[in-house]
Formats: structure tokens, C-alpha cells, sequence
């Protein structure tokens, strides 16, 4: 049986950067086959020469058997590669059916565009999938995780041959990854052959058939889920055994350092209450959109909220700015590093210190260059970002080395109580188990952090208590080292 | 790897960026360049353009121009824009002449000026920050607003018969330069410094570069961005004291056209109608640079009506090279 997409020693170098060499990949049809490696190992690199975006160095395509030679994505489309980006290319403000038949709408002989043809035409790729979506409603009123099914629909009615995808749970609550991977199985029974990128181990040997693992643009290999497990992959994914993904918890004191007491904001969230301890890690989970973030926020002083109290060490609050929180000492790490976290196009100095100018000011109002600059490479060092080089514009750090400098500025502020929303979405495994512990190293230092998570196998592992959402209110607060995911996901959805 | 300008440089960057290599890229370095290859063509062309009378004129011209792109480049930095400057200008050149006309004290009155065009920036910077309603909507309305009062103010006639004493704000010369010339250096220098090394200005770059995580990180957004218009609506009456004072006289329509040309000199000196970036060096070279320009155009008999021609060609072209420098950066 020949494989749909074959890769022949591909090999790709940007400058004197190689970032693959001599990699070889193969995908037959009906098969989802994950493609596993750091951030920086390659994968990005080979999905693009695969998908058109860059030209290979050396190296064949084969399609069918047949070599191609896509010299950008449109053309692949047209061949019958598509890929599904991480960050969405759809249009909010355009119906479903427009979205996923842009340029190529049905037109009549006029060059009018048939609209009940469309919408019909997206009905039909929707039932294909089994899923609900209509097609005349605005993209923009749909929740990410569906967003990313119409992304899916869009790359299918290429009528595709290939399919790649990119991280494409790194947004989606654990009930819509699992509409997703039954999407995922039901392309499958088509005979469509999936390339599936991930750092959800778990989520790969649930999916895969086979898994291919990069690392530092050489292909490592290829292992079968059954007869293989996530340690083994970590291990070829590094190089090293990282030991435990999750540090040793500590010793949490009685004392409470902050109090959130009957927190309010309909529709968002209604009459929230949980506390959190000097030197512990409490663990939020729930599905998206059941009102953590929001709740976070509301916390933080970044957003109003309409009754109830916070409380830090027994002191009431009433943040009116995000300023405000911090010079109390509570510091929020937003989820999104790239839109609301990190200014992108300036230097990692100059976002390390971005919250803590405070502290570098003297009586004037003017600054310190020189302590900013010690405390830049102070703080470069103790999150062991890399390179080591403070001045490099944010946009050359990797995923991981972005989301521990986003880290590093909230340190820099010195805080009582870190709110870290989503501290390791994107980021590879190494850097996760260095920002796991970084998390305790704060908290055995005697900080209070609040970790939200959609992995719950990283709230659990992380947290000495975890408090659930559902729907905008606390369902459960759970205590002790052995709480089971099950009981997590049952208070997360009943 | 792109490596970068910090805000906060220590001498052992600068250094190194004086380098012969480095000197190329950096665009005071191309506009003073430029600068000289054009006063040296000019001084062949005619001689008249090296005549003291000429380069007065010049730099007293240059002077209105440096005080709005000052403004200019500070409200862009914080990713705003601000078209009403041309309409403060003539809005604070009528208040004040009309108050003198009147009999009131010069300081009062070039207080009162000053006040309404603090006061037309705070409007502006309201809108903005605390509203959030999109610059461009806001200052093109107060652009129309601050005109159509001068306008009635006036009915459109000059205001004249301006004490002495205030004349010579704008007339006085020290060494033979107005007294208005090294005010505006002053200006430069202390806004020089203040951006590189006062905390609220270099939260401004912040700002203009992300203002959701400026605000996230601490950083008072709407406060700084409020004080970013009240101090560029300023600089325009500030402009227009000395205008008003040098031509001893008010009239509704001073300052027409004068955000084109402070936008085009802030986006020739560094700043970006993408916020985030600005530089008050930059801008001071590129409004020489305009200058020069308009002046060479004049002694070589261009035609007078032709100048929009070219200051409107200069803007777009200005930021036509913005958005590709830009687009270079995105895809680094």
C-alpha cells in the first residue's frame, strides 16, 4: 500500500540555521498520524513545505506516488493538502458559508454569486462531519471551539486527501475536543489522511495511529501508541528523561492571604467564593467559557464587577485598575501572551519590566536605566529564558521562551498573589515543567498562586486544592492529593 | 533574530550604535544627511538661499512647524492622531488677539489662549481615552469645531492693533535669531530627555505599542494618553502666541493645512501611524527637512499653489515607507 503523503529526506535551512535535515515522513489514508517535537524541533517547518508556505532546501514530495511541488498554499489546497492553521483565518464578520467558500463561491453565468447554493453547499460538508452549524449565521458568534470545526470544514471541502492540523485543541474545552476527535474519526472512515500536530501527549496516544517524533529538525521515530507511553515519548521528544512532569507539593500555610466573597458579575459569573492560602497553588478548572477568566479579571481590577468582595490579608479591596491590583501586590498572567500579555515588537528587557516601573522610578518620575537593565538580566536568568540575551526583539524568542518572559514580568512586580491564566498554553514540554516550577518555587516562597487551566491533568497536578466552575458559579471546591479527573469533569459539566 | 533599541539603553548601546555600519540605519543620521545634500545643491542653485534674510525666514517659518510636530509625534507614539492642530492654532490665535484687542494684560490673555487650546485637547483626549471613540473621528471633528468658532468669533475679519509688548515675544531677536527659534530648541531638548527618561512618556511607547497590555501591566493608559492630546494641542497654541505675535495679528484661518505637514515631519522623523514608535530628534530633522524643501521650491520660482502638491505627495510617501518598514517587521 503506498501512503497518500510521502516526505523524502527533506531538508530545510534558514540562513545558516538548519531547521530540518533529511526528514522523512509518510501518511496512508484513513490514518491520523501525530507529528510530536519541542518547540523549535521542526514540525512548524515541515507542515510549511508541506503546505506550500516554503520552498524545501532538498528533498521529494510525493502525492499518490506521484512528486508535487506546491510553491504556495492555494495550490496545495488544489492538490488536495490542507492545512488547518493554530490561529484561525476566518473572518468574523461573514457568514459560515462565506467563510469556507471565499473565492470560490458558486456564481451564476452573470458572475452574480448563487447564495442558496452556498449555504447549501456548507450544509452538505457539515452533515459529511455530523455537525450541527448554520451555515447563514455569523462566524463571529461562534465559540472558538466551533470556529476551529469551521476551520476544519473549510480545509475538508477542498475535498482533501491530506489534512493537517495545528494545535488544533490548544483553544478547545475538553467537551469540544471531543467533538473534534469524533470529527477527526469520522474523516477517518472517509479515507482522509490526517497529519495531527500536538503537545497534548495525552491527547496524541488517545487520537493516533502512529506518532512521529522531531527533534532538532531530525526525525527521532516513529512509534505505535499501543505499544508505547507518554514517558517514552517525552524521552525521545528531549533527549533526557525530564523526571516528574509535576513538582513535589508543598507545605501550605493556614493563613489567608486572599478572600473572594460572593463575586458577581450576571451573566458572566454569580456568587463566587473560594480563598486561597499563603504559599499554596489553587487549581481553577472548567470548561471555556464557565467564567474563570472572568472571574480573574474581575479580581485583577481589569474588569468591573457588580457585587460582592475580595479580601487580601483580611483587608477589603476595591480595585478600580489593573494598576491598582498591582500595587497591592495581586499580578495576573493573561492567557493570551500574544494579544493582551507581551508587546510583541519590543525587546524582552523592555516587557520584563513593564509592570514593575514602580520600582525603578526615582522621586522626579525619571528612570533607572541601569537597575532596569540588572533586573532584566536578573530575571532572564532566574526564569531561564533563552537566549540569554535581554535586548532580542520579543518576536525572536520561541512560544515557551515568550510565555516564561510574560512570566518574568509578573515576577518583576514583586506579587503576593499571582493569578496565572493558562501560564503553558503553546509551549513545549521542557518549558512546562520549568514553569511548573517556577509556580511552586513561588509558592513555597510563601506567594499565593491561582493556576487556570483547561489541561486538567495540569490543574490536578499542580494544585494542592482545585476549585471547579460550571456555567459561571463554584460547583466544587476539592481538597487532598488524590482527586480523580472524573470527579473534576463531573462538577465541570453536570 | 532581530535585535533591537531597549527604552531603557545603557551608554554601551549607544556606543556601539555609532558604528560606521550601524550609522546608515539609523534615520537621523539619513535625514541630516539629506538635509546637507540639499542645502549644498541649493546654495549652487541661487544664492539667495544663504542670504541671512533667507535662512530668518526659514527658521522662523520651521519654528510653527517644529512646535506641532512635536505635539504630533507624541500623540502618534501613543497610537493616536490629531488633525484639529492646524484649527487650534487659528482657534488660539483669535482667543488671544481678540482678549488684547480688548485691553486685557498680556499674560492673562496669552493665559486665556492657551487654556482654550489645553482646553480643545483635553476635549480631544476625553473623547479618546475615556470614550474610546477612534482619534481620527474625534480630532476631525474638533478640527471643524475649533475652525467654525474662530470663524464666528471673527466673521472672518483680521484681529489687529496688538500691544507692542507683545509683539516683541514674536519680533525680539537675541543675536539676530527670534527669541521664538530658541524656544523651540529648548523645547526639543527638554522633550528629548523627558522621552527617553520620564516614566510617563516611556509609558507611552508602551501604550502606542499594545494599549490592552499597557493597561494589564499597571500602566495608567487613559491618563497618559489624555495628557499626550492636551500637550499636542498645546504645542499648536503655544504656536499660535508666537505666530499671532510675529505677524501682529490674528486671523481665523492660521494653521490651515498644518497637520499635514506635522504628520508628514513626525512620520519622516521615526514616529508610525501604528503607534509605538516616535522620535523628537527625528521629527525636528524631518520639519528642517520640509523646510528646506518649501523654501528651495520658493527661491527656484516654483509655484506657490504647487506646495500642497508636494507636502501632500511627501506625506504619502512618508507613510508608504512606514507601512513597508512595518510589514518588514511582521514578517521577521
Amino acid at each position: 500500500m503506498t501512503p497518500v503523503l510521502e516526505i523524502r529526506r527533506a531538508s530545510k535551512s534558514f540562513g545558516s540555521h538548519r531547521v530540518l535535515h533529511d526528514v522523512s515522513f509518510a501518511v496512508y489514508a484513513g490514518e491520523v498520524h501525530a507529528l510530536v517535537g519541542e518547540n523549535g524541533a521542526g514540525k512548524s517547518t515541515l507542515m510549511n513545505i508541506i503546505g506550500g508556505i516554503h520552498r524545501r532546501d532538498a528533498g521529494e514530495i510525493m502525492l499518490n506516488a506521484e512528486p508535487i511541488d506546491p510553491l504556495d498554499p492555494w495550490q496545495a489546497r488544489q492538490l488536495g493538502i490542507s492545512v488547518v492553521f493554530q490561529e484561525l483565518s476566518l473572518t468574523p464578520n461573514m457568514t459560515v458559508a462565506q467563510n469556507i467558500f471565499v473565492r470560490r463561491e458558486p456564481t451564476s453565468a452573470l458572475g452574480l454569486i448563487h447564495w442558496r447554493q452556498l449555504n447549501d453547499d456548507a450544509r452538505a460538508l457539515f452533515e459529511r462531519i455530523g455537525i450541527d452549524i448554520s451555515p447563514t449565521e455569523l462566524v463571529g458568534n461562534y465559540s472558538v471551539g466551533i470556529q476551529q470545526i469551521i476551520e476544519i470544514a473549510k480545509a475538508i471541502s477542498f475535498d482533501a486527501k491530506v489534512l493537517i492540523m495545528d494545535e488544533p485543541t490548544s483553544a478547545l474545552s475538553e467537551s469540544e475536543v471531543d467533538r473534534l476527535f469524533s470529527i477527526i474519526a469520522e474523516l477517518k472512515q472517509q479515507g482522509v489522511a490526517i497529519v495531527f500536530i500536538s503537545h497534548k501527549l495525552g491527547e496524541v496516544l488517545r487520537i493516533a495511529d502512529r506518532v512521529s517524533v522531531l527533534r532538532d529538525g531530525e526525525m527521532v521515530g516513529v512509534v505505535n501508541p499501543s505499544d508505547s507511553n507518554q514517558d517514552e515519548i517525552i524521552h525521545m521528544m528531549v533527549g533526557r528523561s525530564l523526571g516528574d512532569l509535576y513538582p513535589a507539593k508543598g507545605v501550605v500555610s493556614d493563613e489567608v492571604l486572599l478572600e473572594v466573597e460572593g463575586l458577581s458579575h450576571p451573566p458572566l459569573f454569580h456568587d463566587i467564593s473560594f480563598s486561597l492560602r499563603r504559599g499554596e497553588i489553587l487549581g481553577i478548572a472548567g470548561l471555556i467559557g464557565a467564567g474563570r477568566t472572568e472571574v480573574a479579571r474581575a479580581i485583577f481590577g481589569a474588569d468591573r464587577y457588580s457585587r460582592g468582595s475580595v479580601k487580601l490579608a483580611g483587608i477589603k479591596l476595591d480595585l478600580k485598575s489593573p494598576r491598582q491590583a498591582i500595587a497591592h501586590g495581586i499580578v495576573y498572567l493573561t492567557e493570551d501572551r500574544k494579544v493582551m500579555g507581551l508587546f510583541l515588537s519590543m525587546t524582552m528587557r523592555d516587557n520584563i519590566v513593564s509592570s514593575s516601573l514602580a520600582r525603578f522610578t526615582d522621586a522626579l518620575g525619571l528612570l533607572k536605566h541601569r537597575a532596569i537593565a540588572d533586573e532584566s538580566l536578573r530575571a532572564i536568568k532566574q526564569n531561564d529564558i533563552r537566549p540569554r540575551d535581554d535586548l532580542l526583539s520579543m518576536t525572536s524568542l520561541s512560544g515557551g521562551n515568550q510565555q516564561k518572559s510574560l512570566l518574568a514580568k509578573c515576577l518583576s512586580a514583586n506579587p503576593k498573589v499571582l493569578i496565572a491564566d493558562e501560564p503553558t498554553r503553546g509551549v513545549d514540554v521542557g518549558a512546562k515543567v520549568k514553569i511548573h516550577q517556577a509556580l511552586r518555587d513561588l509558592a513555597n516562597r510563601g506567594i499565593g498562586v491561582i493556576v487556570i487551566s483547561s489541561e486538567l491533568p495540569e490543574v490536578l497536578g499542580l494544585s494542592d486544592r482545585v476549585v471547579v466552575f460550571r456555567e459561571g458559579h463554584v460547583s466544587a471546591v476539592l481538597d487532598g492529593d488524590n482527586i480523580a479527573q472524573a470527579d473534576v469533569m463531573r462538577y465541570a459539566v453536570q | 533574530m532581530r535585535r533591537s533599541i531597549s527604552l531603557f539603553d545603557s551608554s554601551r548601546r549607544l556606543r556601539s550604535s555609532l558604528a560606521p555600519a550601524r550609522l546608515l540605519q539609523n534615520r537621523s543620521v539619513i535625514l541630516a544627511l539629506l538635509i546637507l545634500v540639499i542645502s549644498i545643491a541649493l546654495s549652487i542653485l541661487t544664492p539667495a538661499f544663504l542670504s541671512s534674510r533667507n535662512l530668518t525666514f526659514v527658521i522662523t517659518g520651521m519654528t510653527y512647524d517644529l512646535l506641532l510636530a512635536l505635539g504630533m509625534t507624541i500623540v502618534l507614539l501613543l497610537w493616536g492622531i490629531d488633525l484639529s492642530v492646524g484649527s487650534v492654532l487659528g482657534l488660539t490665535a483669535v482667543v488671544t488677539t481678540m482678549l488684547l484687542q480688548d485691553g486685557v494684560s498680556i499674560p492673562l490673555a496669552i493665559g486665556a489662549g492657551l487654556g482654550v487650546s489645553a482646553l480643545c485637547g483635553a476635549t480631544n483626549g476625553f473623547f479618546v481615552a475615556y470614550l474610546k471613540i477612534a482619534p481620527f473621528i474625534v480630532t476631525l471633528g474638533m478640527m471643524s469645531v475649533a475652525r467654525g468658532i474662530a470663524t464666528v468669533l471673527t466673521s472672518g475679519y483680521f484681529v489687529s492693533g496688538l500691544p507692542d509688548a507683545y509683539k516683541a515675544i514674536g519680533q525680539g531677536r537675541l543675536f539676530n535669531v527670534p527669541y521664538m527659534v530658541y524656544f523651540a530648541l529648548v523645547v526639543v531638548v527638554i522633550l528629548a530627555f523627558l522621552l527617553r527618561n520620564w516614566r510617563p512618556l516611556r509609558e507611552a511607547f508602551y501604550i502606542g505599542t499594545n494599549p490592552e497590555a499597557a493597561r494589564l501591566a499597571g500602566i495608567r493608559v487613559a491618563l497618559i494618553t489624555l495628557g499626550g492630546y492636551v500637550f499636542c494641542s498645546m504645542m499648536a497654541g503655544t504656536a499660535a502666541i508666537f505666530m499671532t505675535s510675529r505677524l501682529s495679528m490674528g486671523f481665523f484661518q492660521f494653521g490651515l493645512g498644518a497637520e499635514l505637514k506635522a504628520i508628514a515631519a513626525a512620520v519622516i522623523g521615526g514616529a508610525s501611524l501604528r503607534g509605538g514608535t516616535g522620535s523628537i530628534f527625528g521629527a525636528t530633522l524631518a520639519v528642517f527637512l520640509l523646510a528646506l524643501i518649501n523654501n528651495g521650491f520658493v527661491l527656484l520660482q516654483g509655484s506657490p499653489n504647487a506646495q500642497n502638491v508636494i507636502m501632500g505627495g511627501i506625506l504619502v510617501i512618508a507613510i508608504m515607507i512606514d507601512a513597508y518598514r512595518r510589514r518588514d517587521l511582521a514578517e521577521d
